[in-house]
């Protein structure tokens, strides 16, 4: 910097160029405390969103499952030519009850069936997500369908909270509330309440319920 | 300590200005994503819940689809029902006696979510092609098919931007 540049800049800040007083130990301690202050409740707000997002996700994640699962299913049953639910043993139930396991037949023309005459199994089984939760799995043979301590079968949905999601309803005893109407095809009821937080929890939790109509029965 | 020039007003207030705008830009986009998230939920239920409605259309006969517009409270169709583009008092099916879901023009319904959405169903004569006539006789003009039933599901609710639609027309047809 020439004597013509130094000239120019004003007296004040000529001065405070030429001041070699730095900060004090006191002012220092006061700057950075406030400065720690801040700074810790901004990443206290950050880590709770950052929670709270994880919660969110995980969440959604599970009802993305549960309405993939049900999409699956409603393509199969619109399409299967024979449809029982049944309880974990394999036993058929009255109309009106619920099962924990539906048995279809998928013949070889369906989009869901490989070309070949499927037996497929719908059940659920206790999560390994969470205790206390349930989670849907998706199973086929060619012979007959499978009980859901079969191997090879495919998981669908998770965090269930209920073990018997199927109700096949009559024209006199209802599922869910739901009566099959008169002179109507039979009707599949699925209700499949996901919550992540188990099945106690009372709040976060996402109910999704349908009717799928089984297409190749008869309107009685 | 020999020196006491600190920030002037000024300079604070700036300073203040400058982290305030940072701070609210970063709760906006929070809360931006709170809404977002909201509205997905609320669309996915709804739409849910025309699903289930539009299937239980798919499993009653051809002759069942049709409104009970004569059951009391229920089944009285508000300025809202009316006021939908769809709805056509002269196309409309009615003559159902029953409180079935198919048959009821408004209905309150829980979403999967747990908040409640009104459910409006509108059964209405329509014409693949012609135009439709109700009198005499129901027909959609000389060489025309006979009129198909169109169903329309519409469910809605103030969290909603806007309703939730679905549309599907059902025929006749041999033992059905």
């Amino acid at each position: 910097m020439g004597p013509t540049a130094r000239a120019r800049l004003p007296r004040r800040l000529r001065a405070r160029l030429a001041g070699d007083g730095g900060f004090t130990l006191v002012e220092l301690i006061v700057t950075l405390t406030i400065l720690t202050i801040i700074v810790a409740s901004l990443s206290a707000v950050l880590v709770s969103a950052t929670r709270t997002e994880v919660d969110a996700n995980n969440r959604f994640q599970a009802q993305e499952q549960a309405r993939t699962g049900l999409a699956q299913l409603t393509r199969e049953m619109h399409c299967a030519s024979s449809v029982t639910v049944t309880d974990t043993a394999g036993t058929a139930l009255a109309a009106g009850t619920a099962g924990s396991r539906i048995a279809a037949t998928v013949p070889s023309t369906c989009a869901t069936s490989g070309a070949v005459n499927l037996f497929v199994t719908w059940c659920t089984s206790a999560s390994t997500l969470k205790t206390g939760d349930y989670a849907l799995y998706r199973v086929t043979s060619t012979s007959a369908a499978p009980l859901c301590t079969a191997s090879g079968k495919v998981k669908w949905a998770d965090y269930l909270t209920t073990s018997t999601p199927f109700c096949l309803p009559s024209t006199t005893a209802a599922c869910g509330g739901v009566l099959r109407p008169s002179l109507s095809l039979p009707m599949l009821h699925v209700t499949m309440p996901v919550n992540l937080n188990g099945p106690s929890a009372t709040i976060q939790g996402y109910n999704v319920v349908d009717d799928i109509a089984l297409r190749n029965g008869a309107h009685t | 300590m020999p020196r006491e020039e600190g920030f002037t007003l000024i300079e604070l207030l700036i300073a203040m200005v400058v982290l305030t705008v940072g701070i609210l830009a970063l709760i906006t986009a929070y809360s931006s994503g709170y809404v977002a998230l909201n509205r997905a939920t609320r669309v996915s239920s709804a739409r849910l819940i025309a699903d289930q409605q539009m299937e239980r259309y798919q499993a009653i006969q051809f002759s069942a689809i049709k409104l009970n517009t004569t059951c009391g409270a229920s089944c009285t169709e508000d300025a809202t029902f009316t006021g939908d583009s769809t709805y056509s008092s002269a196309a409309q099916v009615t003559g159902c006696t029953t409180t079935d879901s198919t048959c009821l023009p408004t209905q309150t319904k829980t979403g999967p979510d747990g908040k409640t959405y009104r459910l409006d169903s509108y059964v209405e004569y329509a014409c693949v092609s012609g135009t439709l006539v109700t009198s005499p006789s129901l027909t959609c003009g000389s060489g025309n098919p006979y009129p198909v039933k169109r169903v329309t599901v519409v469910v809605r609710s103030t969290a909603l931007t806007a309703p939730v639609r679905e549309q599907s027309t059902f025929t006749t047809f041999p033992g059905n």
